[in-house]
């Protein structure tokens, strides 16, 4: 928990930055009475409330906004006073904050975004033809599929190396154990929410006392102790990827993904599996105040900042057909609807850090 | 297992003082009278000393964000000591380093990191003399770990590497051969490690240069011209090809690599403007023009999608092979490296005790060499090493005594204590024959112990005031058989020694001066320790 509380610290301090950039603005909004609300968000969407679109969205409807960024199963340990809202990348941190603090009225979850497997086309190809995965588009040009889940958990279970697999042979880099590279954990909510989803499908359902934490450990540690040294954001693993550096399989969010096509970057031979059982990352806003809460039902309501949102990768909650309509061109990537997807609940902090923790000793 | 104590203060100003040194002089003592101070739009970096290379690029970055870079070279190793114990707070603004896995691995340290932005990747890989890849039948698109360890055991390849307790290229180096012998499939445990024993120790026979970083590495493959390979990150082995026809061919072992990602990181307690210039320059440097601008001039390779690697950079994909998740697994690797599985040290200290060396100096210098026989709990690199043999030569108006220890790995107090007790037993008297006794080093190191890094440290206060001249000296260096001509003098300068001189001797010899007048003299023979 001390690593916890030093990394909250860190991201308290780099935080000011952002909030620096925001208040940098205030003058050039719209003239109407600006009120300043601070927030500790979930740092995959600082990019978001950093972009000069949406500061400038924030201020014409009267709002400048504050942030510091924190990892998201971090905020419990922080006190919280002065803000005026909390912005996990999960629901179950953001309820555990709304009870903790009181809220009344519940939480908004303005967006959401599902945790998705990425491969170079070949690597995909190896994964369909030795049943873990199964791709959609033509043949050759696939882009887009389906991980699955449990025979992959099966392979891990059975130590299967990449040697092992039908036609791996031909791709020098498919060597060694077949593992999914994350982020840490302990600290990172994608590499929580990716023991979430392997523990649910491991256990046969939700994870909800020490009997499944001890039932799921040896699958977990075989998840996490071979990746060796792992990184504390999403970030740095998907550039090695891009950068055609790093482990053949990366777990990120599909806004990662979605984004960068939306900004029409070219992601070369990439493919995205969405895995048949995922956990979906819901930025869950907590209101702490009554302004927490008109900023999170502005990001809720606003066409605009819905746009901008989604010009992030983000899908709006409720709203599909925003979504849908602004990656129409990247369907070979993007599976829109998400219909064939199981959603695992995700458990309390409380269990998924005894299981983190169990599964990196 | 030993643990890795934090820096002392004295090292740190020795590593910044040598950095003010080998950045081509000019440069400020960060330490002495320099100013550690933030300026407005000046970003303090922590750096990796191979990202000199990358000045075009910041100069183009400073022109378009306003913000300059004033870099501190280092090792990654040591850096990651200095930001763990807390004392890179204040006096830098951000870290940018080959990896900062390591550095992670330290308690202390994951706290005082934000914003973590990888900016370009670079294997670590093999240049290979193409009459070696020829001689060897190598397909250099097929070479495996195994293969190179064959090849060395046959007695038909030699390398140089860094030696990893210092610097990241060799770490990696390390990780990767010793996951390709020993077969792991993931991340290397402590049983790989101990498996893999065996066949790293004649891997490492064929290791005939070391150095403690990866730029007088280069220097010295050169000048050697008879080792057959060099280690190092890609980007440097196709910048030496390029600027030097060296002609190597880079091989990027098929069984997996250890890929450097060079994260621009900022750090917590740096002032909240310096940060905010740190993110402008992060931002610029991830852009696409900034991209192609990289790879272009340092073959590195770029992180967006949008931008090809520059020519010459293969595009097929390797394992990256994981990073040790433990310290323990990470600190237990160095360890064996350094006390069993590379070719031990002979070494001869050359010692000034002229009437100069009276007082101060001298228990300077008794301090420094007790430094260096270390205690129970020493960290791996920071006292000598199993099996090393050491012999100190005191001179004044001549060599005054000749006392030769080896450190026994089953007793290694033995050793250390005796080097201890004949340390202090140090007197100053007469003038200062440094030449005659440099001669009397190469000869005394020219009887026997062939295989092992052999090197001689010259620690002076003054000039040559006796005994034989340069002439001589440079005639006798002339007639020694090229064997024994490859045992590089490293000078300390300290006290009122002539730089000049010394630095001819480093250059005659294929050494390296280290400079202790602006550092201290136990923070200079401890860095010695990454060239031995």
């Amino acid at each position: 928990m001390k690593r916890i509380v030093g990394i909250v610290l860190a991201v308290l301090l780099i935080g000011g930055v952002a909030a620096a950039v925001v208040a940098g603005r205030e003058d050039q909004g719209s003239g109407t009475a600006t009120k300043t609300v601070r927030g500790v968000i979930g740092s995959e969407k600082s990019e978001f409330f950093a972009d000069p679109d949406v500061v400038k969205a924030l201020a014409d409807k009267g709002f400048a906004v504050k942030t510091e960024t924190s990892g998201s199963w971090a905020m419990e340990e922080m006190p919280l006073t002065g803000y005026d809202f909390a912005f996990p990348a999960s629901e179950a941190p953001g309820k555990e904050l709304a009870t903790k603090h009181g809220v009344q009225g519940g939480v908004l979850r303005p967006f959401y975004s599902p945790l998705v497997v990425v491969a170079h086309r070949p690597v995909a190809e190896v994964l369909a033809r030795n049943g873990l995965a199964a791709l959609d588009g033509k043949p050759g040009a696939e882009a887009r599929g389906t991980f699955r889940m449990g025979p992959f958990l099966d392979a891990v279970r059975a130590d299967r190396t990449w040697q092992q697999l039908k036609g791996a042979s031909a791709h020098a880099e498919l060597n060694g154990t077949v593992f999914i590279s994350s982020t840490d954990p302990e600290t990172s909510n994608s590499g929580a929410l990716y023991l979430a989803a392997a523990s649910f499908v491991a256990n046969g359902g939700l994870v909800s006392d020490a009997g499944g934490v001890d039932r799921t450990a040896p699958l977990l540690r075989k998840l996490i102790a071979p990746q060796g040294a792992q990184k504390t954001s999403s970030d740095a693993p998907f550039r090695d990827f891009i950068s055609g550096a790093g482990n053949p399989l990366v777990l990120v969010y599909e806004s990662q993904v979605a984004s960068m096509l939306l900004q029409k970057q070219d992601v070369g031979d990439l493919v995205v599996l969405y895995p048949d059982t995922t956990v979906t990352s819901d930025h869950t806003l907590v209101p702490l105040t009554d302004d927490g809460r008109a900023l999170g039902g502005l990001l809720t309501t606003d066409k605009r900042l819905r746009e901008l949102a989604v010009r992030h990768g983000f899908r709006p909650q409720g709203v599909p057909a925003e979504f849908t309509a602004a990656t129409a061109g990247y369907t070979a990537y993007l599976d829109q609807t998400l219909t064939s997807v199981h959603q695992a609940p995700v458990p309390t902090t409380k269990w998924l850090q005894a299981m983190a923790r169990r599964s990196r000793s | 297992m030993r643990r890795r104590l934090r820096l002392t203060a004295a090292l740190i100003a020795a590593l910044l003082t040598a950095t003010a040194c080998s950045s081509g002089g000019g440069s400020k003592d960060p330490e002495n009278g320099a100013d550690t101070a933030y300026h407005p739009g000046t970003l303090r970096v922590l750096a990796s000393s191979e990202l000199a290379d990358m000045r075009g690029v910041l100069d183009e970055a400073e022109r378009k964000t306003g913000v300059k870079v004033r870099p501190t070279w280092t090792g990654t190793l040591d850096a990651a000591e200095l930001i763990a114990s807390g004392k890179a707070d204040g006096k830098y603004d951000a870290v940018w380093l080959s990896s900062n896995d390591y550095l992670r691995l330290h308690p202390g340290a994951a706290e005082r990191l934000t914003n973590e932005t990888p900016v370009m990747s670079s294997p670590v890989a093999l240049g290979v003399k193409a009459a070696t890849v020829a001689r060897l039948g190598w397909r250099p698109d097929e070479v495996t770990w195994s293969q190179v360890h064959q090849a060395v055991l046959a007695g038909k390849l030699t390398y140089g590497m860094t030696d990893p307790v210092r610097s990241n290229s060799g770490f990696s180096a390390l990780i990767s051969v010793a996951s390709g012998l020993s077969g792991a499939q993931s991340a290397l445990t402590d049983a790989d490690v101990r498996r893999a024993a065996p066949k790293l120790k004649e891997f490492f026979t064929g290791q005939k240069l070391t150095s403690g970083s990866s730029g007088w590495l280069a220097t010295a493959y050169t000048r050697r011209g008879s080792v057959d390979a060099l280690v190092n990150y890609e980007s440097v082995l196709l910048s030496m090809n390029r600027d030097s026809h060296t002609g190597l061919t880079v091989i990027r072992p098929k069984d997996g690599v250890v890929t450097a990602d060079y994260p621009l990181t900022l750090l917590t307690s740096a002032p909240q403007e310096a940060r905010e210039s740190g993110q402008a320059l992060t931002s610029y440097l991830r852009g696409p023009q900034a991209q192609r601008a990289l790879t272009e001039q340092t073959f590195r390779r770029p992180v967006v999608p949008s931008v090809k690697p520059a020519t010459g950079l293969d595009t097929e994909k390797r394992r990256e092979l994981p990073f040790p998740g433990s310290r323990s697994v990470a600190d237990g690797l160095l360890d064996s490296y350094e006390n069993q599985l590379r070719r031990p040290s002979r070494t001869v200290y050359v010692l000034d005790t002229s009437g100069s060396m009276e007082g101060e100096r001298l228990s300077r210098l008794k301090a420094a060499l007790a430094g260096l026989t270390g205690t129970d709990d020493s960290a791996t690199g920071e006292r000598f090493r199993d099996r090393e043999e050491v012999t100190l030569m005191p001179f004044g108006s001549s060599v005054k005594r000749v006392r030769t220890h080896t450190v026994d790995p089953r007793d290694p107090a033995a050793a250390l204590d005796g080097i201890r007790t004949d340390a202090g037993a140090l007197t100053a008297s007469g003038d200062t024959a440094i030449y005659s006794s440099l001669r009397e080093a190469y000869e005394r190191l020219g009887t026997g112990g062939a295989d092992a890094f052999t090197s001689i440290v010259l620690m002076t206060d003054g000039e040559n005031t006796a005994g034989s001249g340069p002439g001589d000296f440079d005639a006798f260096y002339a007639k020694l058989p090229a064997a024994q001509r490859a045992t590089p003098v490293f000078p300390i300068l300290f006290g009122d020694s002539d730089r000049a001189e010394l630095t001819r001797i480093a250059e005659l010899t294929g050494g390296r001066l280290f400079d202790a007048t602006r550092g201290s003299l136990d923070g200079a023979f401890e860095e010695i320790r990454g060239y031995q």
